[in-house]
């Protein structure tokens, strides 16, 4: 119970962190911000259950007015443009990354937690974001694909092997770190 | 302080500051540094570590000038990489690698090896150590004292001239840290050791006394040291611990 | 941890959050029923208004803080001019940088316990369904606690890489950033458990 609670308060922390670290560079030297990561490393590190609770607790932070976005932006504010839908969709992807986790307990790590973040990370959150944007906007399908998705996505690909490649790390490092494949 | 002086001088400042965040950390040092063992002694929060830090040139100094070995460690990075090392506290903090041979090679890799290259040199480095068996361990199976070794020798293959230690034994039992300092001793280039404790800078042949930011004194190792131990017990009988920062 | 409330003391600051969070839901659906040009330019204004109210610094800082949503801006702007749909994509610019303004005046005249204290209120009734409110409490000051610890772990593996690499730090990075923080959720687990733990009891959630 308590190491659950301190689990998902640390992650949430972590999602927060790595939004107010300086931005980190692939090895082509584009630079990306990883808090979009932290939340991907939620489902696939904690599992479903305990990462979505992190990025929730993550969210209600931002809400309740705490600079944890990256760029230390926050507040309700976010929560009111088209594309809010990203960020009620964070949960639903560490949900859905942490479950093909668990499920698919076979295989090697690093490939199965980069399937995991393309199909919670990308998956599951433009599901979520892009229906959202075509609400709140309004707009129709096309110019929700362009004008939400379309900047994103490649950007999140890339986030998205690159979190299996941590949590395939992470699994190496030390096994008993990645809960999700208890 | 003649320009030849302090292109040959292991480290050298001059007017050095450093300012954070509206509090003066480092006040105008000035010193020149020639031996190859040099230790620098202070209570915690003198601004040791920070003073590691800019010697390193992970620091810019607000004002003033460090050198290395004539190298402008702020501004030509390159050069700086080629020269100082440095090892911190915790290797917990250090360590970014998985494995023992990734953590050796990234170092190398960085300073332009190609991969082979700098896989190649870090499994020679692990083979002077007398740790070619350690080359696929993950780095959570090994022991403290273990990971301190690995991330000495992660910067020494780097080879620099100058190796700066900030307090790299803080926490380890006596047979560790005694193993560790013979390692150090295969160092062919120059030491700055960092400590707060007196007993790691014995050997040493000169030393810098930090107080407050500010050099209290400096000379001979064992001169400064008597003076600083009198300081230590001095401020023991004092009640310090209970000022806050304002 | 700094938050994003605003230094500048208004009356709204004493206002209960409740009532502003009610005012802004009600202010957001009127933004979407009130569809034309003169009441969303109205609504603009208005905004604008509330922000120049206390001063010219709580306004400089609402006004950064808007500033931010330039690429959105220009996303929509550009669709809508190539589309040739401005007049829509006026109206829904306008009606976007309204609400994100008036939600911000809400984040900057609210402090967070305030804020705290409405999360939980709203999370009492969630109890049936078995939500450990004590835990959601205790998790939200432990984020807050934890959080300058993590920075601090950060920092040093950037130096620890800048010490040894001129490039800008790589993904792997995040690597043993993880490991830190599950080492230190280890610890902190052990030290709630020394103190007595977090067994929900019913009869000690009365606001003490």
């Amino acid at each position: 119970m308590e190491r659950n609670v301190v689990l998902i308060a640390l992650f949430a922390a972590l999602i927060a962190a790595l939004g107010l670290l300086p931005k980190f560079t692939l090895a082509s030297g584009i630079p990306i911000t990883a808090q979009s990561m932290g939340i991907m490393l939620c489902g696939t590190v904690l599992g479903a259950r305990r990462g979505a609770l992190a990025v929730v607790l993550f969210l209600v932070l931002v809400a309740a007015g705490l600079p944890l976005l990256a760029g230390g932006r926050g507040g309700l504010g976010v929560f009111t443009t088209p594309w809010a839908g990203f960020l009620f969709g964070f949960p639903v992807a560490a949900f859905v990354g942490g479950l093909v986790m668990e499920k698919w307990k076979s295989g090697n790590t690093t490939i199965v937690a980069g399937v995991a973040a393309i199909v919670g990370g990308i998956g599951a959150l433009y599901l979520v974001a892009v229906p959202y944007y075509m609400v709140m906007k309004p707009a129709g399908l096309s110019e929700a694909l362009i004008t939400a998705m379309a900047p994103f996505m490649p950007g999140d690909l890339i986030k998205a092997v690159i979190t299996g490649a941590i949590t395939g790390a992470l699994y190496k490092a030390r096994p008993a770190s990645v809960l999700s494949r208890a | 302080m003649t320009t030849i002086s302090a292109q040959t001088a292991t480290v050298s400042f001059v007017d050095l500051s450093l300012s954070f965040q509206d509090k003066l950390v480092l006040d105008g040092l000035t010193y020149l540094g020639f031996g190859t063992r040099i230790g620098i002694v202070g209570r915690n929060g003198s601004g040791k570590s920070t003073l590691a830090r800019v010697i390193a040139g992970l620091v810019v100094p607000t004002a003033g000038k460090v050198r290395a070995f004539g190298v402008d460690v702020a501004k030509d990075r390159k050069a700086a990489l080629e020269t100082v090392g440095i090892l911190f506290q915790n290797p917990d903090h250090q360590i970014i690698f998985p494995t023992v041979i990734e953590e050796l090679a990234f170092g190398l890799a960085q300073q332009g090896q190609s991969r082979a290259e700098a896989r190649a040199n870090a499994q020679q480095v692990l083979a002077e150590f007398g740790k070619s068996h350690w080359q696929d361990v993950s780095i959570a199976t090994l022991s403290q004292g273990q990971k301190h070794l690995l991330c000495l020798m992660a910067v020494m293959a780097m080879k620099p001239r100058l190796l700066i230690l900030d307090e790299p034994f803080a926490g380890l039992d006596i047979p560790t840290r005694l193993q560790l300092t013979g390692y150090l001793t295969r160092y062919e280039g120059a030491l700055i050791h960092i400590s707060h404790d007196p007993e790691d800078l014995r050997d040493y042949e000169e030393l810098l006394w930090l107080d407050q930011g500010r050099i209290r004194e400096t000379g001979p190792t064992q001169a400064v040291l008597e003076n600083y131990l009198q300081e230590m017990e001095r401020l023991g009988g004092q009640d310090d611990i209970s000022d806050l920062a304002s | 941890m700094i938050s994003l409330t605003s230094p500048v003391r208004t009356r709204a600051h004493s206002w209960p959050a409740g009532a502003k969070l009610g005012a802004l839901a009600v202010a957001g659906i009127a933004l979407f029923v009130f569809d034309t040009l003169p009441a969303q330019l109205a609504a603009f204004a208005g905004m604008l208004g509330l922000y120049a109210l206390p001063g010219r610094l709580f306004l400089r800082t609402g006004m950064e803080r808007l500033w931010v949503l330039w690429p959105f801006v220009a996303i929509i702007g550009l669709f809508h001019l190539v589309t040739q749909t401005w007049f829509e994509g006026l109206l829904i610019l306008l009606r976007l940088v309204t609400a994100v303004g008036l939600a911000n005046l809400v984040t900057m005249t609210t402090p967070l316990d305030d804020m705290i204290a409405v999360i939980r209120w709203l999370a009492t009734p969630l109890r049936r369904f078995g939500l450990n409110t004590r835990a959601l409490e205790l998790s939200i000051a432990l984020v807050i606690r934890i959080l300058p610890t993590l920075i601090d772990n950060g920092q040093r593996l950037i130096q620890s890489w800048r010490a040894r690499s001129r490039r800008r730090p790589g993904w792997q990075i995040v690597m043993p950033f993880t490991l830190l923080a599950l080492d230190d959720a280890e610890h902190m687990a052990d030290a709630l458990r020394a103190r007595g733990g977090l067994v929900d009891k019913k009869g000690d959630f009365d606001g003490t």
